[in-house]
């Protein structure tokens, strides 16, 4: 098996409306695929589904070879799927370094191993100085980064990031993205859902784009991105 | 087993009750709706109803037709002062309990319910007050029941309130606006409500029927500093039953509850009658959080 | 200021505050006097036990005062039914709060504030009526009477001394744990630290049962001191006291709730003799913290005693 996550025949339907549509697809590991499609097509829904966050009315999902389809979202942490969320969940009335200490002691680092860890987040990452602030006292922004390096306390076997360049400054779009260029090349896995497209380019050799909850296009970046159906989905509104 | 003629007792018995428990928790269900928060010192505005009508009634000599609406008032008022003080952290996010509405909203009205009780049973005295009746039949034959005539005046205010509090939710434009709050307070505020108003209202109009309450049935029981604790509990379970913030779930769970009631301690437990609502609540609350007619929304 | 150090000067405060109190009897033998000492200790373990809840793991419980009481009837049962000894009732009582708190809080771990509090107010009610009612196992209202086990105060006064310290030497060693770490995490936010890997079932219940064998530990020796064991014991207002010290001591802390739980306590008994209107007097103070010093007395005394920081 040489499938790092493998998704299968994945449905969710709220109500009438069909959110994701019998999605399939496989994420070897150290890949970094985009996830792209217009608001509403599904994304974060299947996210969900991916991280245990919500359960799936069919299919299956794989990690490692092995099914973890309705396993709880603390679960799948612990065996390596890191998930941040489109809107930002950090424990506001944490510093920010408990803020990472947390993910880094309940994923089983030692005491003083997560704090040199978070330390080196923290630096990594340019919101050391704010490091003994809470977490709510943060801008948007610094928020945002915080919750990206919750994700890295223990090096994931596959991150799923939900928006993470959403409402960011150029700089700190750049610190996220340099981080996870680095870091793909030490052969790290990542999901990226993004609705910046230059970067989606720039970052993500291999792209899936939805639409109504299906996958619309899946393959090599600029294929994708110039497939009809993909253009169609984008520019002619997603009527169908 | 039971007979018809019982039955049909214990079914207008029911509904009565049912009724009282509606007026007491619309209110209830209002500020969730509006606020998100339970008001657990709604017990207390039922009681200063009741002391307010007897005091009024009984020891000025004011008419009753003056009296009701007097306690009304006076519930009504208290509410308006008690959002005016103490809810307006809630939405303004004044300092750091905006991360902890929650928390804030339980112990200040868990707070003022024991200030209040607390007051007066100072001010007033701990004894049961007795109050004035409502009319002087003592026996009246309701359908297939019989009835203390106190029961049967209260529980026709109670109507004619309830379906004029039905009429204002529905058609003037303050009940509008508090419909439009309770679905989406933001939303609400961009198209020009003003949402601190409209909770200052719900507040006011929550006292305010729950003082009725209180006020009505006070020649049946008296008023005393405790006597709030029983009506909120009813009411938390109605809310819950009916779906919290829910106003027609809250009306229909309250003639539910009071049949289940009137029922239940005849064919299950008299001893443990008041368990029944409890156990409800809990078992809703774990299973069907949305109440009886309501739907879930989106966590993630 | 990070987590560690706060929580560790919390505790030598209260380590201060409790060598103070054990010190008091040199000075004050009035049998009155300790016996209100002897209450606001227990006061103190119940306020600190929530505090684990509401403060520490956001979980908004209604049902100290309940748990206390289902302590206090398991000593006061297991004594009257099967003649047991003192530190066997005792131990009885704990366990007994404890599993039914175990049970509870796995119930009703997925519900939040409003929710929760109806939740457990239900429950503390249902318990309360229950035990009120089976007239021919509890005697009801007129209560359960027990052989005390001695009746010398100033032994009582470091009995419930030594509980009150086990208990906060106890908190300490959670709370500084790891443990400490994800409650606060799940307070503040409960998906957020499951896509940590932190254990929710798992530490909420735990949580939960720690704070109730607590309760019911302080409310089991309760009903020796008092050599008999009503339902009054678990009255929602019992619960709105615990409530109001631990808001009015500083929720949150280690030191607030003991803090709390003897100045309300000992001051409403001297204000007894001013009428009795310190009930009056704390519910309008609970209201104001709460409104105005969210952190408590603790909170004040931390603010009073900061170096002005510069602005950041
Ligand atoms: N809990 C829910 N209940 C009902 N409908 C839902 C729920 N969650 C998602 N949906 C619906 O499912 C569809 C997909 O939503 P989703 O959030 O997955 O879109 P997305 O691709 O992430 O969009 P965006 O780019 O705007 O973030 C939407 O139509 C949304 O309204
Ligand atoms: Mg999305």
């Amino acid at each position: 098996m040489t499938s790092l996550l493998s998704v299968q025949g994945v449905t969710k339907r709220f109500g009438g409306l069909v959110a994701v549509a019998d999605v399939t697809f496989d994420i070897a590991p150290g890949e970094l695929v985009g996830l792209i499609g217009p608001n509403g097509s599904g994304k974060t829904t299947l996210l969900n589904i991916m991280s245990g966050n919500l359960s799936g009315d069919e299919g299956t999902i794989r990690l490692d070879g092995e099914p973890c389809t309705g396993l709880k979202p603390q679960r799948l942490a612990r065996r390596g799927l890191m998930r941040m969320f489109q809107l930002t969940r950090i424990f506001p009335r944490m510093n920010v370094l408990d803020n990472l200490l947390v993910s880094g002691r309940a994923l089983g680092l030692a005491a003083d191993e997560a704090k040199v860890r978070a330390n080196g987040l923290l630096e990594e990452l340019q919101i050391a100085h704010v490091r003994h602030l809470d977490a709510g006292q943060l801008s948007g922004g610094q928020m945002k980064l915080l919750e990206f390096g919750c994700c890295f306390m223990r090096t994931p076997r596959l991150a799923l990031l939900d928006e993470p360049f959403a409402a960011i400054h150029p700089t700190m779009k750049e610190i996220m993205s340099r981080f996870i260029r680095a870091r793909h090349a030490e052969g790290q896995a990542f999901v990226l859902v993004s609705h910046d497209m230059p970067v989606i380019v720039e970052l993500c050799p291999r792209s899936i784009c939805m639409n109504a909850g299906r996958v619309l296009s899946d393959g090599k970046t600029s294929d994708v991105l110039t497939a009809p159906a993909v253009i169609d989905a984008y520019l002619g509104g997603a009527a169908a | 087993m039971l007979s018809g003629a019982l039955a049909a007792d214990l079914a207008v018995n029911g509904l009565v009750t049912g009724l009282f428990y509606g007026l007491m928790a619309i209110g209830l269900a209002l500020i969730f709706g509006v606020l998100r928060i339970v008001n657990f010192a709604h017990g207390e505005f039922y009681m200063v109803g009741a002391y307010a009508y007897t005091i009024i009634a009984a020891r000025l000599g004011v008419p009753l037709f003056v009296a009701l609406p007097s306690a009304f008032l006076f519930g009504a008022a208290l509410g308006w002062v008690v959002e005016r003080t103490l809810m307006r952290p809630l939405y303004a996010n004044i300092g750091s309990w905006g991360l902890m509405r929650d928390e804030y909203a339980v112990i200040v009205t868990f707070g003022l319910s024991l200030l209040l009780v607390n007051l007066v049973d100072k001010a007033i005295g701990p004894y049961a007050f007795r109050a004035p009746a409502l009319v002087s039949a003592s026996r009246v034959v309701v359908g297939p029941a019989l009835m203390s005539g106190q029961k049967v005046a209260a529980a026709v205010v109670t109507l004619a309130a309830l379906a004029l509090i039905a009429l204002f939710l529905r058609f003037s434009y303050w009940g509008r606006a508090v419909r439009a709050v309770s679905q989406n307070r933001l939303g609400a505020s961009l198209a020009g409500i003003d949402a601190t108003a409209v909770s200052s209202l719900v507040f006011a109009l929550a006292g305010g029927l729950a003082a009725l309450a209180g006020a009505l049935l006070s020649p049946i029981i008296n008023a005393s500093p405790d006597v709030g604790a029983f009506p909120a509990i009813k009411s938390y379970v109605i809310v819950v039953l009916g779906g919290m913030g829910s106003i027609p779930g809250a009306f229909v769970a309250s003639l539910l509850l009071g049949l289940v009631e009137s029922f239940g301690a005849v064919l299950v437990s008299y001893q443990y009658r008041d368990t029944f609502g409890l156990v409800l609540l809990i078992l809703f609350l774990l299973f069907r959080p949305q109440g009886l007619f309501g739907e879930r929304g989106r966590e993630v | 200021m990070s987590g560690d150090i706060r929580l560790r000067r919390e505790f030598i405060a209260t380590s201060l505050l409790l060598l103070v109190l054990a010190l008091l009897p040199l000075a004050m033998r009035d049998v009155y006097w300790l016996g209100v000492l002897v209450v606001s200790a227990y006061f103190a373990i119940l306020a600190s036990s929530w505090n684990l809840l509401a403060g520490f793991t956001g979980q908004f419980s209604l049902a100290p005062a309940a748990f206390a009481m289902i302590g206090a009837y398991g000593a006061a049962l297991s004594a009257a039914y099967y003649n047991v000894p003192p530190l066997i009732g005792l131990l009885i009582g704990t366990v007994s709060a404890g599993l039914i708190g175990l049970v509870l809080g796995r119930i009703v771990m997925r519900l939040r504030g409003p929710y929760l509090a109806l939740t457990t107010l239900s429950f503390a009610e249902i318990v309360r009526l229950v035990a009120s009612n089976s007239i021919n196992i509890t005697r009801g209202d007129l209560g359960l009477p027990l052989e005390p086990w001695f009746n010398d105060r100033v032994i009582w006064f470091y009995v419930f001394l030594s509980a009150l310290t086990f208990v906060i030497c106890g908190l300490y060693l959670l709370l500084r744990s790891q443990a400490g770490l994800f409650l606060e995490a799940i307070r503040d936010d409960e998906i957020a630290a499951a896509r940590s890997g932190v254990r929710i079932v798992f530490w909420k219940t735990a949580a939960f049962a720690i704070s109730s064998a607590a309760a019911g530990f302080a409310g089991a020796l309760y009903a020796y001191f008092a050599s008999l064991v009503t339902p009054e014991l678990g009255l929602v207002q019992q619960t709105g006291l615990v409530v109001s010290m631990t808001v009015i001591g500083g929720m949150g802390s280690l030191i607030g709730p003991v803090v709390g739980a003897f100045l309300v306590y000992v001051t409403s008994e001297w204000l007894r003799d001013v009428g009795g209107w310190q009930l009056v007097i704390f519910a309008a103070l609970v209201i104001v913290f709460a409104r105005l010093f969210r952190a408590g007395l603790w909170g004040l005394v931390i603010t009073a005693l900061a170096p002005r920081r510069k602005l950041a």
